[in-house]
């Protein structure tokens, strides 16, 4: 872009970049094994944490009261994490500055790489979408529908495939350079295609 | 320098991740102990019995409904009933277990949820029993903390209070949706 490009950026560029890339991978990794542990990776582990919590008793809207009989086998032995709404707040403005910012920064390196545009602007968008589609399944699990719970898995799925295509591709262009041989192929001194790859 | 303004505003507000000292389970079969009989009860409050916990907490019910676990004896007696009630603080929630008797006063409380953040400030008070000085009394008893935890560092007092207002919280809402309900056994 502009004649900057990730495989002809100086050694201190190239530095950053990588440790930036990596650092974010080793965050991912353990917000990973966080979801993992305290909610859980399927749509039904989201539900069962985000959704309203539904009545045990089989109590109807606007009755007042309902008692039955349980064994304990009926209440939860999982150390589970319940996200209820003032929760579900302060969770999604952290995340949504906290992504949106990766997002950025993600996006902001890969405006550098030799890559076809409609196809960059694509993957840089990947981030973005999956911040949304992540918290905004959130609440609508919570407040529209809970089968919405898959938004969640989606949003983190896309999130993750995002940063994954943007590091490698540009941890490739970073080191290998395909974008100098595919200008050296081109011709001495032109600059790198922005359909290299 | 916006930016670094935004990323330092993240660092500031972010809420520490879960931490969850027991299950929902194992906190029932703890705090109902000599319960043979399990029931669940679940509970929507009138407006005058929100009016009601209000005027005597400034803390309104926002619920649907309130979701009390009873225990009985082999006669179908009330032994003890445990609500879970939850607090969210700045720091991310807390949640914990109380367990009332039949008489309304309170027998025990155990913390259930909180945060990488909170354990430590909480800690000191599950090291100290804080639900012993909370045993004994119902709904109009005085949930402040006892002189005995004064010597804690500020924030294990200001969770301490907390703590405190949840189980009353607790006791109240027992109350309203058990005892003065009637016992359905």
């Amino acid at each position: 872009m502009n004649g900057i490009y990730l495989s002809r950026l100086p050694w201190s560029g190239k530095v950053f970049c990588t440790l930036y890339l990596l650092g974010i991978g080793c965050g991912a990794l353990a917000a990973f094994t966080q979801a993992a542990t305290a909610i859980g990776l399927s749509p039904a582990d989201v539900q069962a944490s985000l959704a309203p919590a539904m009545p045990m008793t089989h109590m109807s809207a606007g009755q007042m009261m309902g008692e039955k009989e349980i064994t304990l086998g009926e209440v939860s032995s999982a150390a589970k994490v319940w996200i209820r709404t003032p929760l579900l707040i302060q969770t999604s403005h952290t995340h949504l500055f906290g992504q949106t910012l990766i997002a950025g920064l993600l996006g902001l390196i890969f405006l550098f790489a030799s890559v076809r545009e409609w196809l960059k602007a694509l993957i840089l968008a990947l981030p973005f979408v999956g911040t949304l589609m992540d918290i905004g399944g959130m609440w609508l699990t919570r407040f529209v529908w809970p089968g919405l719970s898959v938004l969640v898995i989606a949003g983190g799925s896309l999130f993750a495939l995002g940063y994954a295509l943007i590091t490698v591709i540009s941890l490739w262009q970073l080191w290998i350079g395909t974008a100098v041989r595919a200008a050296g192929r081109r011709g001495a001194g032109a600059p790198p295609s922005e359909a290299s790859l | 320098m916006s930016g670094a303004v935004m990323l330092a505003g993240v660092a500031w507000a972010h809420i520490t991740p879960p931490v969850v000292l027991m299950s929902d389970r194992d906190a029932i079969v703890t705090l109902l102990a000599g319960a043979q009989r399990f029931f669940v009860r679940e509970v929507r409050l009138s407006r005058s019995e929100q009016a009601q916990i209000k005027q005597q907490t400034g803390w309104t019910p926002d619920e649907d409904f309130y979701r009390f676990y009873l225990g009985r004896d082999g006669q179908g007696r009330l032994v003890a009933g445990t609500i879970f009630v939850t607090e969210f603080t700045v720091h991310g929630p807390i949640r914990i277990a109380v367990s009332l008797g039949p008489d309304g006063k309170v027998r025990g409380a155990a913390v259930v949820e909180l945060t990488e953040e909170t354990y430590p400030w909480v800690k000191p008070l599950i090291d100290r029993d804080f639900a012993r000085d909370y045993a004994g009394q119902d709904s109009r008893g005085h949930f402040h903390l006892s002189a005995r935890l004064g010597n804690l560092e500020a924030m294990p007092q200001f969770y301490g209070q907390v703590i405190a207002s949840l189980i009353q919280r607790a006791a109240l809402l027992y109350d309203v949706g058990v005892l003065k309900r009637g016992d359905a056994s």
